[in-house]
């Protein structure tokens, strides 16, 4: 049974503008997909949507439907769908930037035990030594990645069935977005997490996922495995910036604009 | 100088500022947890002591003034749920107009409720005598200390305290300043937003009624009325002093403002009439002209 199973959503801001236009999704328990594509897709309202926060963005389901875990989540409000056990990281890290990291930690980790709160806290230490040095300082001062880390963290304390994560990439240097990936996927491993990563970044993407999602102006346009996604030229070269045999001097002088809808 | 009536001054001053600091606690609550100034806190303070009043025609004062703390918290959450939630995501400005609207209404509510003349605690008429906690007056080696004073210093002091370190410590502080921060992200975590802002109405109109009972005489000294909305302005100079967002800058000025102006009655009232009255704009003033932010305001991070 699909764990997300995301069916014709329609999603409009203010009444008026469709940002999604009929999108549908589905991943299996476990399963780790990436939902790629250019600025104003629609990937952040999409999750926005999963995590029932479109209202915070005077956003609303238009028409379709998200089932989670087996039950109908597209009008149920953010609290709940974090019940079922959604907890999405929205785009642009936000963390509590005056908290501090320890308090950061606790905020995301008030349902828990202390107990329970305190051994996934330590474990998160474990996992990022980084974060156990700067626990006492304000998340704002804390790096990109540190901050990335944190915020998985704070995932982390929710105990999420299903981890959607919005652009972690942003901002990062090769390297860290590489670490991030690495750090991603073995989450997933360790916590059988269902996991929804929307990335610009195709290429790092495709390192830790199984399926990919191609969206572009509200509309799913590509849907297939990492491997199929790799091997379709369109793909290829409007979300990997175009990996063009030969090298450079071959390379097209102009950038063919190919029009999915 | 007499040493005796500097140091009954400064401990006067003190719980007046006590009581200043318990009520801006409440107020820069709300506005760290809502970024709503609320216009209507005076009137907070108003409805607190005039409950207090009622129940203490039935009750002795001290049970009277615990009694009212729940049902404050009770008219703390309304106010909440009937003018803010409902205006949740329109610009802060709407919130910050329907909060002077709803001012307005208090005030009318309250004049057609109790009257328009001064009330006695627990007195439902001119010909009793009111009603007060116990008297906790004494006099040390010259230096006097008024009932209200004591009380103030022994209730309201630790209670605006407790707030400031349960806002640091506890973990609804840290939910609190987390949902200050950011709705959605608090949301995203879990983290029951529209309730904690809900308790933070809640406690404010608590620390208002707790002030407001204290200045409206609950410890001597006549009772409710409405000259209470004019006092309860004074909680606008104190929390833009103490940086308007920190609720321990908010206690700081509060005592600070209690003790400027304790002074200010004792040795420039005689020379400026009314000096007193203005003194806590002018001290705002020019600490605003060196720290634009207030004495404890909050620094902002940004990255760049």
């Amino acid at each position: 049974m699909a764990e997300i199973n995301v069916e014709n959503l329609k999603v409009v801001y203010r009444g008026v503008i469709l940002a999604l236009q009929g999108v549908s999704l589905r991943a299996g328990r476990g399963e780790a997909i990436a939902l790629l594509g250019p600025n104003g897709a629609g990937k952040s309202t999409l999750v926005r949507a999963m995590a029932g926060l479109l209202p915070q963005y005077d956003g609303r389901v238009l028409d379709g439907r998200i089932v989670l875990n087996g039950q109908e989540a597209h009008h149920l409000p953010a609290l709940k769908v974090a019940s079922l056990g959604l907890t999405a990281i929205l785009e642009g890290r936000p963390i509590f930037r005056y908290l501090t990291v320890l308090e950061n930690l606790r905020a995301a980790g008030h349902k828990l035990s202390p107990q329970r709160q305190k051994e996934i806290t330590e474990e998160i230490f474990t996992r990022f030594p980084r974060l156990y040095e700067r626990r006492f300082e304000q998340g704002g001062y804390l790096s990109g990645g540190e901050q990335q880390m944190l915020l998985l963290g704070m995932a982390l304390l929710t105990e999420p069935r299903i981890l959607v994560v919005d652009e972690p990439s942003l901002g990062l240097s090769p390297k860290l977005t590489e670490e991030v990936m690495q750090v991603l996927d073995a989450l997933r491993r360790d916590k059988d997490l269902t996991l929804v990563l929307v990335e610009q970044n195709a290429r790092a993407a495709f390192s830790i996922v199984e399926r990919v999602y191609v969206m572009e102006q509200g509309r799913v346009v590509f849907e297939g495995t990492a491997q199929q996604a790799q091997a379709d030229a369109d793909v290829m070269e409007f979300y990997l910036g175009g990996a063009v045999a030969g090298g450079f001097s071959e390379a097209k002088r102009y950038r063919r604009r190919k029009r999915w809808v | 100088m007499d040493f005796a009536l500097v140091l009954q001054t400064v401990f006067n001053g003190l719980a007046n500022g006590a009581l200043y600091a318990v009520i801006t606690a409440g107020f820069v609550l709300v506005y760290r947890a809502t970024s709503v100034v609320n216009f209507a806190i005076a009137e907070f303070l108003l409805i607190g002591a005039y409950l207090t009043y009622t129940l203490s025609l039935f009750l002795p004062m001290l049970p009277a003034i615990f009694l009212a703390l729940p049902l404050a918290f009770a008219f703390g959450v309304l106010v909440e749920r009937g003018f803010v939630r409902p205006l949740l995501g329109r610009n802060v400005v709407a919130v910050i107009m329907a909060t002077i609207g709803l001012a307005s209404a208090l005030d009318g509510a309250a004049l057609i409720v109790w009257g328009p003349d001064q009330k006695a605690m627990g007195a439902a008429s001119i010909a009793q005598l009111p009603k007060e906690v116990p008297n906790l007056a004494f006099s040390i080696g010259g230096v006097f200390l008024s009932s209200k004073a004591v009380w103030s210093l022994i209730l309201a002091l630790p209670l605006a305290i407790l707030l400031v370190v349960l806002l640091k410590y506890s973990r609804y502080g840290v939910l609190l300043r987390a949902v200050s921060e950011s709705e959605t992200a608090a949301l995203a975590m879990g983290i029951n937003a529209p309730r904690v802002v809900a308790v933070a109405w809640g406690v404010s109109a608590v620390m208002a009624t707790i002030g407001g009972a204290f200045l409206a005489g609950a410890a001597g000294g006549g009772g409710p009325g409405h000259h209470l909305v004019l006092l309860g302005l004074i909680v606008f100079p104190i929390a833009i002093l103490g940086g308007f967002d920190s609720v321990p800058g908010a206690v700081v000025a509060g005592l600070l403002i209690g003790l400027i102006e304790a002074f200010s009655q004792l040795y420039l009232e005689s020379l400026l009439p009314g000096i007193t009255q203005a003194i806590p704009f002018v001290i705002v003033l020019l600490v605003l002209l060196v720290r634009p932010y207030g004495l404890f305001g909050q620094h902002r991070i940004e990255r760049v």
